[in-house]
């Protein structure tokens, strides 16, 4: 047998819906029209004082996102192309080593480099890449953005003491990246755009890397970083430059007034916001996470048991997977793939959030008991709902039953089990509808797991709900069963005569009549009789008052 | 209650005599004339019961109303299951008679045997009804363990030709109608009490005749 693969499948929501990391996130000055000339006064420090960003760059993201293990030996570059000419992004460390450059022409690559080995670009992959590895960081903190096209962000100030200071987190953050598949240059700073600047950084491998744990020391170790690092536009740059002003310390030194005016209010805010005088609020990223996991079997799975079997490892995996996430999920879908392509889905729905692998490989199996397979199965694929947070409930001391002991966990339990085996729609509960109709009177609903209140709020309830939503009509009126279809009932003399049901039937009570519903075309006039049958059954019958004047049996009253 | 220590000592529900109603836990019929009548003066809390009746329809289950009102209004109230029934049942009909709706799980299934005894011994619910036409005594006997194992109490409706087959469960009833109600006759039951209750219907009141 061979040990199901298990591959996680990770959705993203990280722009739009999800809220401000930044505690000041609404507290943005709105930007001056051009013409204003005057900036803003240089603010005074935020308040947000006591966040600790660490910054993951991840510089051969390119390169990680579409290369393979090996390849990093040999000579191999991803290209992209810039205004028509195939252009290295990236090489890697073996084609580096021969000339091979990032911004050169793969025409020129090749001349010096004739194995050259080249992938193209792909940008989809660098970001589920970046994704992946987000939803790896939320492993260190709650707080963790992404930085597009090569960057996370990571708000660790509580997380310092928790993960044995700020050595051993870098350390487990690194070791974090490299099993995504990546390397990340990492820095520390009390404001997410210096902890960015600092990542971004090339640094000798022996150098010190890049940390600044409070924000007094903030502008002094910022100052010798380069400005490009804050990836302002490149004629920004280019001004500065021709300015003399290469560093971020020079920057910073500049009069604000003079450079609001020069460089627009956008590049001093960005300025305000690298230093803190400015809030620089983050979207923290949501992982909407699924479980997938495909295994396939070193032989072909023609039995119930067998798949079962087969399937249990896989279950196993997915208890462990919900286990570190805290989740639980509400279906699991179970998809069996037969030789040429055909998939048998079986699909269980928990009647509440489950996690334990015992009891939904005990409904899979009833579930599997009850399908019956077209061809033996080659490869199984587990895909569950979305995760919801797990909600732990604490044992109860009693029995269920005794000294007043809840259900607990086995209405749920029971729910499951019935389903699983007899499908969906065979089990449900009953709820009343304000209706006239008798068919239209009550619906399904589905069963109430959770009980709400106590019993006696609940009785109050539902007879408050009987007394408004039915008009009292008086006990013994309504028969106790209903028909779903009315069953038409022979008229043996025809014409206005009473109808026969297994015999003569004997008129007890009626005619009521019932007549309503012109606004959905399903309008009924019907007279509604209680009769006595020959067996002896109270039965509730009615005659229509249109043509053709036929009679019905409808309920009996048990 | 006696002082005499052979009184207090009958008293035990783990004695059971022949002749005499063994003291278990039930649950009152609503109607006095078949309390008196049934041991412990009730619907066993947790037993299977079996009804014969030789149709459905004939008023076994106003016999039930009393007490499905009772358990459904109960704190915390398990579930009052109702295992392949033969119609629907009616919603606003057993609101009118007190039975709390969202205490009911209504069950569609061709095996109703096995529904039944997941019913019964899950412990979920306070009552489980099941409409069995072809059950065996074997069974019957997991049924009737199941509902010891979920403290259940578990009513199985058959047909009155059913009465000459062995039955492990605790108590056999048959219902046939009479005039405007049932006539109840104990085919089995512990402590052994026999005969034939008449009921009747009125108007939610029930009187012996």
């Amino acid at each position: 047998m061979v040990v199901p693969k298990s591959a996680e499948d990770l959705e993203f929501e990280a722009a739009g819906r999800g809220s401000p990391v930044g505690a000041a996130a609404l507290r943005r000055p709105t930007p001056s029209p051009a013409c204003s000339p005057a900036p803003a006064p240089a603010p005074a420090l935020s308040a947000e004082a006591g966040e600790l960003w660490l910054a993951l760059h991840l510089p051969t993201l390119a390169f990680d996102a579409v290369c393979r293990e090996g390849d990093a030996s040999q000579p191999v570059a991803v290209v992209e192309p810039v205004r028509r000419v195939q252009r290295i992004v990236i090489a890697s460390r073996a084609a580096h080593a021969r000339g091979v450059a990032p911004g050169m022409a793969l025409a020129a690559a090749l001349t010096l480099e004739p194995r050259l080995d080249t992938r193209n670009r792909d940008t989809g992959a660098e970001r589920a890449l970046l994704e992946r590895l987000a939803a790896a960081a939320g492993e260190f903190t709650s707080r963790v953005s992404l930085e597009p096209p090569d960057g996370v962000l990571l708000e660790v100030r509580g997380s310092l003491a928790l993960f044995g200071g700020v050595d051993a987190l870098c350390a487990q953050v690194s070791a974090a990246c490299r099993r995504v598949g990546t390397r990340a240059r990492l820095a520390l700073a009390p404001t997410p755009l210096a902890a960015l600047a600092g990542a971004r950084v090339s640094r000798g491998r022996a150098a010190a890397p890049f940390r600044v744990m409070h924000r007094a020391q903030l502008v002094g170790a910022l100052a010798p970083l380069p400005l490009a690092t804050l990836r302002l536009p490149q004629d920004t740059l280019g001004r500065l430059a021709k300015m003399g002003v290469n560093g971020i310390g020079a920057a910073l030194r500049l009069p604000r007034a003079g450079f609001a005016r020069r460089f627009g209010h956008e590049t001093l805010a960005t300025l305000d916001r690298l230093v803190g005088r400015e809030a620089a609020p983050r979207r923290a990223v949501v992982p909407r996470e699924r479980y997938r996991a495909r295994g396939e079997p070193s032989y072909e799975l023609t039995s119930q048991p067998a798949l079962v079997a087969f399937l249990a490892p896989m279950l196993e995996a997915l208890e462990d997977f919900l286990r570190r996430r805290q989740g639980s999920i509400t279906a699991l879908e179970c998809r069996l793939h037969h030789r040429g392509g055909a998939v048998t889905r079986c699909r269980l729905r928990f009647a509440q959030p489950a996690f334990a692998a015992a009891p939904i490989g005990f409904l899979l199996g009833e579930r599997l008991a009850a399908t019956t397979l077209a061809a033996p199965v080659t490869a199984c694929e587990l895909v569950s709902s979305r995760l919801v947070p797990r909600r732990s409930a604490s044992a109860t001391l009693w029995q269920p039953g005794e000294h007043g002991g809840g259900p607990g966990s086995e209405a749920p339990e029971l729910i499951e089990r019935l389903r699983a085996r007899l499908g969906e729609e065979s089990v449900y509960g009953l709820c009343l509808v304000p209706e006239h109709r008798p068919e239209a009177a009550w619906r399904i609903a589905e069963p109430l797991v959770h009980r709400n209140a106590g019993a006696g709020a609940r009785q109050a309830a539902s007879a408050g709900a009987a007394a408004s939503a039915v008009p009292a009509i008086g006990a013994d009126r309504r028969p106790l069963w209903l028909l779903s279809t009315p069953l038409p009932l022979p008229s043996p003399a025809g014409g206005n005569a009473w109808p026969h049901y297994e015999g003569p039937l004997e008129k007890l009570a009626g005619p009521e009549r019932i007549e309503t519903g012109w606004w959905d075309d399903r309008d009924v006039a019907r007279d509604y009789y209680v009769v006595r049958s020959g067996a002896a059954a109270l039965l509730w019958i009615y005659r229509e008052r249109r043509p053709p004047h036929a009679w019905f049996l409808h309920g009996v009253f048990g | 209650m006696s002082d005499d220590p052979l009184a207090r000592l009958l008293q035990h529900p783990a004695l059971w005599r022949g002749r005499s109603a063994a003291q278990l836990p039930t649950w009152s019929t609503g109607f006095p004339a078949l309390d008196a009548s049934l041991p412990g003066g009730g619907w066993p809390r947790a037993g299977l019961v079996e009804l014969l009746t030789p149709r459905p329809g004939v008023g076994e289950l106003r016999l039930l109303v009393p007490v499905l009102a009772q358990l459904s209004g109960l704190t915390p109230a398990r579930w009052l299951a109702w295992i392949a029934p033969p119609f629907e049942p009616f919603a606003p009909a057993l609101a009118e008679r007190g039975i709390a709706l969202d205490r009911q799980l209504i069950v569609r299934t061709a095996a109703p045997l096995w529904a039944m005894e997941q019913a019964l011994g899950s412990g979920a619910c306070e009552a489980a009804l099941a409409w069995a036409p072809r059950v065996r005594a074997r069974g019957l006997r997991r049924l009737q363990l199941a509902t010891e194992r979920g403290r259940t109490l578990g009513i199985v409706f058959r047909e009155a030709s059913a009465a000459r087959e062995p039955s492990p469960a605790a108590l056999r009833l048959a219902v046939v109608p009479h005039g405007g109600g049932v006539e109840v006759s104990l085919l089995k039951s512990r402590g052994g009490a026999r005969g034939a209750i008449h009921l009747q219907f009125g108007d939610g009141r029930a009187e012996e005749r």
